[in-house]
């Protein structure tokens, strides 16, 4: 009848009602959400605006406009003086890579001698010069059994170029033989008895060896001498067996000396190991 | 076995820290490996020194062999010992090849035909370097085993680092030993003296971190840039003094570390300069002062110095120029600024 009638409507209103509450709720939710959305929004820009000058500082670009939006010009500046910067970067390398580069300071000339063997680059040696009164040695990093003070007795105030030459030389040289000494105790360790003996300057070698890499007999004792401080290649090589080595082995010492004068250090052993083939 | 040679062996293994006695004793290769098994290692070292001695016994060590030992604890203790730097001289052209057998027999001939009673080790390292161990006697007595002066010299170097023993009067002769084995002139002393003989090879031989000017790029630092507070509103008074001092710092100190010394030492031969209003009438002695400065690690300090604020950068050229001078005593006289002392020829 009419009384279920109307509780039908009443339900249905209270239904309504709570819809159009949940709706606004909803509602009131989403604002706030869009809100904080514009909140973040700001904060994001805001950084972004800090780094950016963070980068322009870095360049050394002050005064720039510090507004948010990068101007059309900036990118290709910066791209400008990245440019350059490689290319100074590039013809400094090129001048390490000569071995000898330059830099004037205030007394004078700081050189550095930069080393290779190989084709692999070794130590650098630095040099700090004084020009007035003088052309004097201030300071420098060449190890101390390199006869430094005689070369600069004898050629550093009359030929510069001369003196600079020399001593690259003998650089380059004890570098070179330090450095096939090394690899022939590294690579060829098999090969040798114990450790290599040698001296600071590494012109005089002394080792017992073997043929066969095998850790077993070394009949092969050797002393290299290495008369001449510019060359990295022994002046004199003394190969010896030890007696009661069979004949085949006594008679191979003058090739194996022969290689030693000829080839550098673990050339000259990786030559050695090698098995040839003989005719017979 | 000599009564003398266990007791010194006792006395060398007593001195080993408990953890290396057994590396030790294997590189002393006197004893085979398995006799090193037989011992007992965690047992108290007065108990492990006694085991050594008796296989000692067993093999029967002579001095020469127990010096060993000596060497051994020696070079991987180096820094219980006090070191002073010797250069020697020579006037000829440098050509010559070291023989290490012509070294040590010559050093043995001299020391030997000069006084009979001496005992002297050689033992060769991998980095170029001789040890020479020298045990004094007299005409009369028998080495005293427990005063040994200890060589370290490196062939082709004109340096030769020394710890003397406590008779000082073999110091002429083993310096004259070492001037006619390497075939130099004459031998002085270096005002450099330090516990670290590490550190004082790197003085001489040049191998710490020297500051060169080189247009070469070397890897720039990293500076921590993004930890830095990016307000602007935030300003940092003195930034650019601090990065001052920190580049003048770097410019005479380097990168790398220092070497070790423990101690720098000026004396002053200046007379006594005061504010002319004050009545000290000019005394013309010198004020006799000694100031000297000690520290763990001296060279790490003065580093240290400037970027802490307790001292204006750049520092005095008198601290800064040790490493570069290769000395630390000093002398400074009168005479406009300062003299550094003048060499002690020998």
């Amino acid at each position: 009848g009419v009384l279920s009638h109307l509780e039908r409507l009443e339900a249905r209103a209270r239904a309504l009602a709570l819809r159009q509450e949940a709706a606004e709720q909803r509602q009131e939710q989403l604002a706030r959400l869009k809100g904080r959305a514009q909140e973040l929004r700001l904060r994001r820009d805001e950084l972004r605006a800090k780094v950016e000058l963070q980068q322009k500082r870095l360049l050394g670009n002050e005064g720039v406009a510090t507004s948010g939006d990068a101007d059309a010009a900036q990118p290709s500046d910066r791209a400008v003086l990245e440019w350059k910067m490689r290319n100074v970067q590039d013809l400094l390398q090129l001048f390490y890579l000569t071995g000898l580069s330059g830099k004037r300071t205030k007394h004078g000339v700081c050189f550095c001698i930069s080393t290779a063997y190989e084709g692999t680059y070794l130590d650098s040696f630095y040099l700090d010069l004084v020009t007035k009164p003088q052309v004097q040695i201030r300071r420098h990093s060449v190890p101390v059994f390199i006869p430094l003070e005689e070369l600069a007795r004898k050629h550093l105030q009359t030929d510069i170029k001369r003196f600079l030459s020399v001593l690259s030389d003998h650089l380059n040289a004890y570098v070179g033989r330090r450095y096939q000494a090394d690899q022939l105790q590294e690579r060829f360790s098999g090969h040798l008895e114990g450790t290599l003996q040698r001296n600071s300057l590494c012109n005089v070698l002394v080792f017992k060896y073997n043929t066969s890499g095998q850790n077993e007999a070394f009949p092969f004792s050797a002393r290299l001498l290495y008369g001449d401080p510019c060359r990295s290649l022994p002046t004199e090589a003394v190969v010896s067996c030890t007696s009661g080595a069979p004949a085949p082995l006594a008679e191979a010492t003058a090739a194996h000396a022969d290689a030693f004068r000829r080839l550098p250090l673990h050339r000259a052993l990786e030559a050695l190991g090698s098995p040839r083939r003989r005719p017979d | 076995m000599d009564e003398t040679v266990a007791e010194y062996i006792r006395r060398t293994v007593l001195k080993i820290p408990r953890d290396e006695i057994k590396t030790m004793l294997q590189t002393w290769g006197f004893l085979s490996e398995a006799q090193l098994q037989t011992l007992n290692f965690h047992q108290t070292k007065d108990y492990v020194s006694q085991e050594v001695v008796q296989l000692c016994e067993d093999n029967s060590a002579d001095i020469k062999q127990a010096a060993v030992l000596d060497i051994i604890y020696n070079h991987i203790y180096p820094n219980k010992r006090m070191w002073s730097v010797y250069q020697m001289n020579k006037s000829g052209e440098e050509t010559e090849f070291f023989d290490l057998t012509d070294f040590k027999k010559k050093f043995k001939r001299r020391l030997q035909t000069a006084l009979k009673n001496v005992t002297i080790n050689f033992r060769e390292y991998e980095d170029n370097a001789i040890w020479i161990r020298i045990a004094w006697g007299t005409p009369y007595k028998k080495p005293n085993q427990y005063k040994t002066s200890y060589v370290v010299y490196h062939s082709q170097t004109p340096y030769v680092f020394i710890s003397a023993s406590v008779i000082r009067s073999t110091l002429p002769l083993l310096c004259q030993a070492l001037v006619v084995a390497s075939n130099y002139h004459d031998i002085r002393e270096m005002e450099l003296r330090s516990h670290c003989l590490n550190s004082l090879k790197d003085i001489v031989f040049k191998r710490y971190s020297q500051t060169f000017q080189t247009y070469y790029p070397r890897p720039l630092q990293e500076r921590n840039v993004t930890s830095e507070n990016v307000d602007l509103r935030i300003i940092h008074e003195n930034k650019n003094e601090k990065e001052r001092i920190l580049r003048v710092n770097r410019e005479v100190f380097g990168d790398g570390p220092q070497p070790k010394l423990e101690f720098a030492q000026y004396k002053l031969e200046t007379t006594f300069k005061s504010n002319p209003t004050l009545d000290v009438s000019d005394i013309k002695e010198p004020f006799r002062c000694l100031v000297k400065f000690s520290s763990p690690h001296l060279l790490e300090s003065l580093k240290s110095l400037a970027p802490a604020g307790l001292a204006d950068a750049p520092l005095s050229p008198l601290l800064t120029c040790i490493p570069q001078k290769a000395r630390n005593y000093f002398k400074i006289r009168e005479r406009k600024g300062f003299f550094p002392g003048s060499f002690v020829s020998p």
